[in-house]
């Protein structure tokens, strides 16, 4: 698969430069790494796309092809893939629609039978293709490359994908959309990110999965490694048929898929939020025992903090006497009363205060991790509380933090700021504390 | 989809140490009596037939007959209930007590075997109080299961109740476990109720699906 996701060099069948077709959707994003590969357009009536000359085949081109990328009607798609095991490509991806989702099995199996004979891997048909930020690679037909990072995206659904890349808020290292699985299926992309050292966490999207039992074997494997978070759709289970006993009643399809990922270590997610909330703690932030400090300026939400650490069994440990009398030496500590965990810094907390807070909860043994809240009160000095976070936590590295700055425009750049060092900031409490939670090694 | 006969479900409840409680199958009324004499009073009558799969629905359960003249009334009662239907026979159970556990598989199209562990009665029925695994499951695995359960302190022990034997539901749920990897015919198994106390566990009411 590596041929796949570093080509050298990559064919694009189907190029065109008419807009709004896939074709040139494809083209356009293919050119973007014109620095790192070699790129050949395959049509067979343009002369040129974008300036690129055009071939009437692939077996024209005269150099060895990693990857290609095959966008034409799905009725001449065989005979493409026919001449692409004769050229010997390094693998293929089948960005077509019109097979087994249509009714059209046979297709499929046909083609998967020919390159499976050959042994080139192929992803797809019916996807919108792969992308590879980390070597600009993005042989798909996505709105725009997203950034760099470490998280890799597999996706059953292409539409999805879109959307997610159009928002451009994460870092990706891989972004496949798998399609049908005619070859190469969900387990084997993920089995391939396991020795993938610029992945750190496998964020999935899935309807259904193609073996089971592959899955959990592979999964079980990877997950000791990676994280693995994931969310299916198609739970509710409408239409099925009566079941003759209380067990076959009972496990609904969504309840086996929940039993198989916890079996397996997958970390199952509601919403898409979540995906990547949980996926851009994970991937940035060191995991850790149970025992946080929550810091906040506001009481309230301070409050409702502990509620969902509460519900969902995160361990707020009580101050130790030493580090009360710490937060009692400090002058800026002087009108906070309460010096407990939760830590309550009051609404005119300046980043003095803040500064003394988490130091000394960090300090603490049994404290493993910290969830920092910030309203915007008129005081509240959110870059220099940015700033003072991402200090101690390098001089604490083992401890991760998760913030919750809250607010309109005024902290836009505290929280770039953060974000720009590692430190993911949500928008909500019960968010953030999620997030935390994938942290907690249990 | 059928469910299994009885002399099939003995032999492969024999085969995976899937202990039941005395349970003899009888077309002939007087047969029937002699056993249940046999193994004493109370007892419980049920029909069996490949085709009936919710038996106290159709008038096919008749529990705590104790002695002979309520045997003979809940006999033919049953044979009326059913007339007309094809039955393999009634079977004539010895009536056991204790706290009732449901243990059960699915073969899911996806996945395999999918056990499932549960507190019978209202437990299952109502609160939907179950613990899923796909197989196969070691003996920790399968008291793991249990401990999600909700409804789990009343096995082990809760208000002066005695705690049961937690070992030999876990042994059973290893032994469904194996069975349900090797018997690729069967499709579902629901064990329940179970009867677990102090010293035995003894499934009392099954039903296998092929």
């Amino acid at each position: 698969m590596k041929r796949i996701f570093n080509p050298k060099s990559i064919a694009l069948i189907g190029a065109s430069d008419e807009p709004g077709t896939v074709g040139s959707g494809l083209a356009k994003n293919i050119l973007e790494g014109k620095d790192s590969r070699k790129i050949y357009f395959v049509n067979l009536k343009n002369e040129e796309v974008f300036g690129v000359k055009c071939f009437k085949s692939i077996l024209e081109i005269k150099g060895r092809i990693d990857l290609v990328v095959i966008a034409v009607p799905m009725h001449i798609v065989k005979s493409i893939v026919l001449e692409c095991a004769e050229k010997k490509v390094g693998g293929i991806v089948i960005i077509s629609a019109g097979f087994k989702e249509s009714g059209n099995l046979k297709e499929e199996e046909e083609i998967r039978d020919i390159v499976r004979k050959y042994k080139i891997p192929l992803i797809g048909p019916n996807c919108l293709g792969v992308l590879n930020p980390l070597v600009n690679l993005n042989a798909s037909f996505a709105p725009l490359t997203p950034k760099k990072g470490n998280i890799a995206f597999l996706s059953q659904s292409g539409a999805l994908l879109d959307s997610v890349i159009d928002k451009n808020e994460l870092g990706f290292s891989k972004i496949v959309s798998y399609g049908n699985e005619a070859d190469l299926d969900l387990s084997d992309f993920i089995d391939y990110l396991k020795n993938d050292e610029d992945t750190k966490v496998i964020a999935i999207y899935f309807e259904g999965i193609k073996d089971g039992r592959k899955f959990m074997r592979i999964a079980s494997e990877v997950s000791k490694i990676k994280s693995i978070v994931a969310i299916k759709s198609g739970r509710s289970n409408k239409g099925k048929e009566a079941a003759a006993t209380h067990t076959g009643s009972l496990a609904g399809d969504y309840s086996v898929y929940q039993t198989a990922m916890k079996q397996s270590g997958v970390i199952l997610v509601d919403t898409m939020e979540e995906l990547f909330d949980i996926s851009l703690a994970l991937s940035s932030l060191p995991k850790c025992e149970n025992g946080i400090g929550i810091i906040t300026n506001g009481g309230g939400l301070g409050v409702l903090t502990v509620d969902y650490c509460s519900e969902i069994g995160i361990e707020m440990p009580n101050l130790d006497k030493a580090i009360v009398s710490l937060l009692e030496k400090d002058k800026s500590m002087e009108r906070v009363v309460n010096k407990s965990n939760p830590l309550d810094l009051l609404g005119d907390a300046l980043s003095d205060r803040y500064a003394a807070g988490i130091e000394a909860l960090l300090r603490q043994k049994n404290i493993n991790g910290l969830i920092v809240i910030s309203t915007p009160q008129l005081m509240t000095e959110h870059e220099k509380n940015a700033k003072i976070i991402v200090e101690l936590r390098n001089k604490y590295p083992m401890k991760p933090i998760v913030c919750c700055f809250l607010g309109g425009q005024s902290v836009d750049l505290a929280i770039k700021y953060l974000e720009l060092n590692g430190i993911p900031n949500y928008t909500d409490v019960k968010r953030a504390v999620k997030s935390f939670n994938s942290l907690i090694k249990r | 989809m059928e469910i299994l006969s009885f002399e099939e479900t003995k032999k492969i409840l024999l085969k995976y140490k899937l202990p039941f409680c005395r349970t003899e199958i009888f077309n002939s009324k007087e047969k029937a009596l002699i056993f249940a004499k046999q193994i004493g009073f109370p007892v419980v009558l049920k029909v069996h037939a490949q085709k009936i799969f919710h038996k106290s629905e159709v008038g096919g359960v008749k529990i705590n007959i104790k002695n002979e003249d309520e045997f003979v009334v809940s006999w033919n009662e049953i044979e009326k209930n059913i007339q007309g239907k094809n039955i393999e026979g009634i079977l004539v159970q010895e009536m056991i007590s204790g706290s009732e556990v449901a243990i059960g598989m699915k073969r899911d199209s996806q996945f395999g075997p999918v056990l499932m562990f549960g507190l019978g009665g209202i437990f299952i029925e109502i609160i939907k109080d179950v613990a899923f695994r796909i197989a196969p499951i070691d003996k920790e695995e399968a008291i793991k299961m249990m401990k999600e359960t909700k409804g789990f302190n009343i096995l082990n022990g809760a208000r002066g109740k005695k705690k049961v034997d937690l070992t030999k539901i876990a042994e059973m749920m290893v032994n469904i476990s194996r069975l349900s990897l090797k018997e690729n015919q069967i499709q579902s198994i629901d064990f329940n109720p179970v009867m677990a106390t102090d010293k035995q566990v003894l499934i009392t009411d099954l039903r296998i699906i092929i």
